[in-house]
């Protein structure tokens, strides 16, 4: 994924799970307000434990962007209990594997590992949650870190750099207009007290989620976790974000020029989220956009046309405030992002005036459905589904989720392309190869 | 996603560092009367079947003048058969919701399937079709042909790939292993559609060729559709052909190659040894050690401690014919000479003495108890049980790695570090500007 950091949820966003009848999710509020929600999956005898922080890069203010993703690296630099790099030692010396990701919206941090271990790696959870070292020189020496990966996906990368650049101007108010990763300068610039105090604001129980799938007593890890993590007290309230995005008044255009090999050209357009009766007609649009070869930005743009060497689209389902529904396209040699630009207005015209085919909807809906079931195949992707719904209002909202996608029509699909789509209210982001 | 380029990586290496299975055999395996190896694991929890088929036609396999012939004739196989074109075929599987994918690694050419289990009759038929009957239809040809000179100039932006690159060409002078599996655009502009109607026609044959069902499934039924779709495949007379075995490499050299970016991309890279060497379990462990995960020396002192990179890591990677040892760190320009005696310093100490207790016990620990993580899906099933069968390694392949991998000591380490890590005997590339 090219965008990674803009938009890098995007892939996981396909589907989710459908309930099976024998699945019995537990779910429980402890009285410190950690959220737990646990699935049983007897398959195989491993568990993926995760931890969601309702915390990401919308939570930032300006001049402290990056701030969540940075409290993310020192969160694997060590409590009093467990030093610096233990807790990923401790999950290796027990074959296990762990990592984490900064979105937007949260931080989560994942283990999967042998279900007989499950208890040792709450204990890690729960004790990170709550007694994180945040020493001064750890946070030197990881800034570091963290500029290297900013580099790496950002300023070395011409579609993260671009992507980033689109997004900036996009949003003149909300913060989904600061990059995951931050400024630069902000996080040169970032105290230790600033990380602390963030990590103090947003990492308590009331403000977190423990998900668990996999092969074990679902009765037996709730006592567990309310044994570790019953004893950390609930925290104030997380401030709200409360900024709301403004109408755009008008086209808003960035043209970047960086050592590349092929032009790129990025659309955006402001749509709404889940929250919209809109949000399921927007899914299945990007799916019948970009969901595979016979989808109609590579039919169009890469196959028949030739103009593309990729093309696709992207629609945020689960952002928690409104966000962007993207449109991209890499540029075959030869061709100029005038072009593609044009072809890809065209393609966003074309929807608001000539429903899809009924193959078209029909093979969109299947491949939504699909992929839920896919997704069922790994314990993983089963733990993260359930955050992902919780994390926009309930882990039941997956059961509705089929049901809106199997209602869409091709009239609402013209209808939220002639919404959402307004051809002077774009964003357009053009990355010229610099020779 | 912060700290995932090490452990990602350490996943994409699955037969690298593949261990332990369970006592039961991973997979049935019997021979067809053609010749096909057929694969076959039941795992009836999820209602859908991923298949696996690989044909020993790979990038080693290109002819010396052709190079990128394998790949090219691997993406061309789904785009046109006897009975459908390139279109009715993305058409067709997209429409339930599934995925059919071919292309080529260096040892073979691979179809993947993904179906749903009420679609497995409609996916098997597209797969044989596209593995025995592919027309290669010319325009396709020159699509195709456009589009993979495309990605390789754009992949001149990804400083890794640059990297990769160059270092496969100084590790393996004068092999088909040192040239890239796409081909330079030199080559693939060579290329015609006679040249893949004959690699196909040559090399495509049921002896060389195995087909890995795994998902919902019985193995009687597996063998019942893969009969009727293949059983008619006639085996040649003509025994198959033999590829080369890499010979040893020349005098190390070392390469830069500039480029306009904020980080260096440093690899050091030097031929090893396959899974059939007695000292490969040793070298796995002691790559592992130095950098295999986040409690490697690399990852510690590079990162931890250094703060000079984000990805850092090294690697052992088998092939059929030859085998390659690999140490990777990207790091801000100013550093690359530290970081560069860091890498020597960490590679020469790995030959002077044993890694310790602790470092060893928990490079076993993870290499053998992480194995059941590596095998979680069913795709993930079937890339492993067909990729143990093309490299001859046999189906308790599993089992040895994780007996093998646990009797691994110190001495051993150190000695297969005394036959690898010897700094002086690496190639070496830089893509980037040097201080």
């Amino acid at each position: 994924m090219r965008r990674a950091l803009v938009v890098f949820l995007v892939p996981l966003l396909l589907g989710a799970p459908p309930a099976r009848a024998a699945d019995t999710v537990v779910a429980e509020t402890l009285d410190n307000g950690l959220r737990v929600i646990l699935l049983e999956d007897h398959r195989s005898p491993i568990v993926s434990s995760q931890v969601w922080y309702r915390v990401g890069s919308r939570n930032e203010r300006r001049g402290a962007t990056g701030i969540a993703h940075f409290l993310e690296h020192m969160m694997f630099k060590g409590t009093p209990t467990h030093g610096r790099g233990q807790f990923a030692r401790i999950v290796e010396q027990n074959g296990g594997q762990d990592n984490a990701f900064t979105s937007q919206d949260v931080t989560s941090y994942f283990v999967n590992i042998a279900a007989d271990k499950l208890d040792l790696v709450i204990e890690l959870e729960a004790d990170r949650m709550h007694n994180l070292l945040l020493d001064p020189k750890e946070i030197e020496s990881e800034r570091q870190v963290v500029i290297e990966e900013r580099r790496t996906r950002t300023e070395d990368d011409p579609g993260g750099f671009l992507g980033e650049e689109v997004a900036s101007i996009a949003f003149k108010a909300h913060p989904y207009g600061s990059p995951i990763i931050g400024w630069q300068e902000d996080i040169a610039r970032i105290t230790p007290e600033e990380i602390r105090a963030f990590y103090r604001s947003y990492y308590v129980p009331n403000n977190a989620m423990v998900v668990a799938v996999g092969d074990f007593r679902a009765g037996e890890v709730l006592e567990r976790i309310k044994r570790r993590f019953g004893g950390i007290p609930r925290g104030a309230a997380p401030p709200p974000v409360l900024t709301v995005e403004p109408p755009p008044n008008g086209e808003r255009r960035v043209v970047v020029r960086k050592q590349a090999e092929l032009p790129i050209v990025y659309l955006a357009y402001h749509v709404p989220n889940q929250r919209s009766n809109d949000a399921a007609p927007l899914e299945v649009l990007s799916t019948i956009l970009s969901g595979g070869r016979a989808s109609r930005l590579y039919r169009y743009l890469v196959y028949e046309r030739r103009l593309a060497l990729e093309a696709g689209g992207d629609y945020s389902y689960f952002s928690i405030d409104p966000n962007l529904f993207w449109f991209w396209a890499t540029a075959m040699p030869g061709q100029t992002p005038e072009t593609l630009e044009k072809e890809l207005l065209a393609q966003v015209e074309r929807l608001k005036t000539e429903p899809v085919t009924d193959e078209e909807l029909r093979r969109a809906k299947n491949q939504i459905e699909a992929a839920f079931v896919f997704q069922e195949d790994s314990i993983h992707r089963r733990a993260s589904l359930l955050a992902r719904f919780e994390v926009i209002g309930g882990y039941a909202q997956k059961d509705q989720f089929l049901a809106k996608i199997r209602a869409v029509t091709a009239a609402d699909l013209v209808r939220v392309a002639g919404s959402w789509f307004p051809e002077d209210k774009k964003n357009v982001g053009i990355l010229l190869p610099k020779p | 996603m912060t700290r995932s380029l090490t452990t990602r990586f350490a996943s994409l290496m699955l037969l690298g560092l593949a261990s332990p299975a369970a006592a039961a055999p991973i997979a049935h395996r019997e021979v067809l009367p053609n010749g096909i190896v057929l694969l076959v694991a039941e795992r009836p929890a999820v209602p859908i079947v991923a298949v696996r088929a690989l044909v020993q036609a790979g990038a080693v396999h290109d002819p010396p003048d052709r190079a990128g012939l394998a790949n090219l004739t691997g993406v061309l196989l789904t785009r046109g058969t006897t009975k459908r074109t390139g279109p009715e075929l993305d058409s067709a599987i997209e429409f339930v919701g599934g995925s059919l994918e071919a292309g080529a690694g260096r040892d073979s050419i691979g179809a993947s399937l993904r179906v749903l289990k009420p679609d497995l009759g409609l996916g098997l038929d597209l797969l044989s079709e596209v593995i025995l009957s592919p027309t290669f239809p010319p325009d396709e040809v020159t699509r195709k042909i456009g589009e993979i000179q495309a990605s390789i100039k754009r992949s001149e932006e990804d400083p890794g790939a640059v990297a990769a690159r160059a270092l496969a060409r100084l590790v393996f002078p004068g092999h088909p292993y040192g040239l890239p599996v796409e081909g330079t655009r030199e080559s693939v502009a060579r290329l015609t559609r006679d040249d893949v109607v004959k690699f196909h026609r040559e090399r495509f044959r049921p002896d060389a060729t195995v087909v890995a069902v795994v998902g919902a499934v019985t193995v009687d039924e597996a063998r019942r559709e893969v009969l009727g779709r293949f059983g008619s495949w006639a085996r040649p007379a003509s025994p198959l052909p033999g590829v080369p075995t890499a010979s040893a490499g020349r005098e190390p050299r070392e390469e830069v190659i500039p480029r306009d970016l904020t980080q260096a991309t440093i690899m050091f890279g030097r031929q090893a040894i396959r899974q059939t060497d007695p000292d490969y379990f040793a070298l796995v462990v002691a790559s592992y050690v130095l950098g295999g995960g986040s409690a490697s020396r690399l990852y510690t002192r590079v990162r931890e401690e250094g703060g000079l990179a984000y990805s850092v890591y090294s690697y052992v990677s088998p092939s059929k014919y030859g085998s390659a040892f690999f140490v990777s760190a990207q790091t801000r320009i100013a550093e690359v000479p530290k970081v560069r005696t860091l890498l020597n310093a960490e590679l020469a100490r790995m030959t002077r003495e044993p890694p310790s207790d602790a470092e060893l016990s928990l490079a076993k620990a993870y290499l053998v108890g992480s194995f059941p993580l590596r095998l979680d899906t069913s795709a993930k099933v079937a890339d492993f049980v067909s990729a143990i069968e093309e490299l001859g390694l046999g189906l308790d392949y599993a089992d040895r790695y994780k007996e093998r991998v646990a009797r691994v000591t110190a001495r051993e380490v150190q000695r297969a570090a005394q036959r690898f890590f010897i700094p002086e005997t690496f190639n070496r590339v830089v893509v980037g500007r040097t201080p």
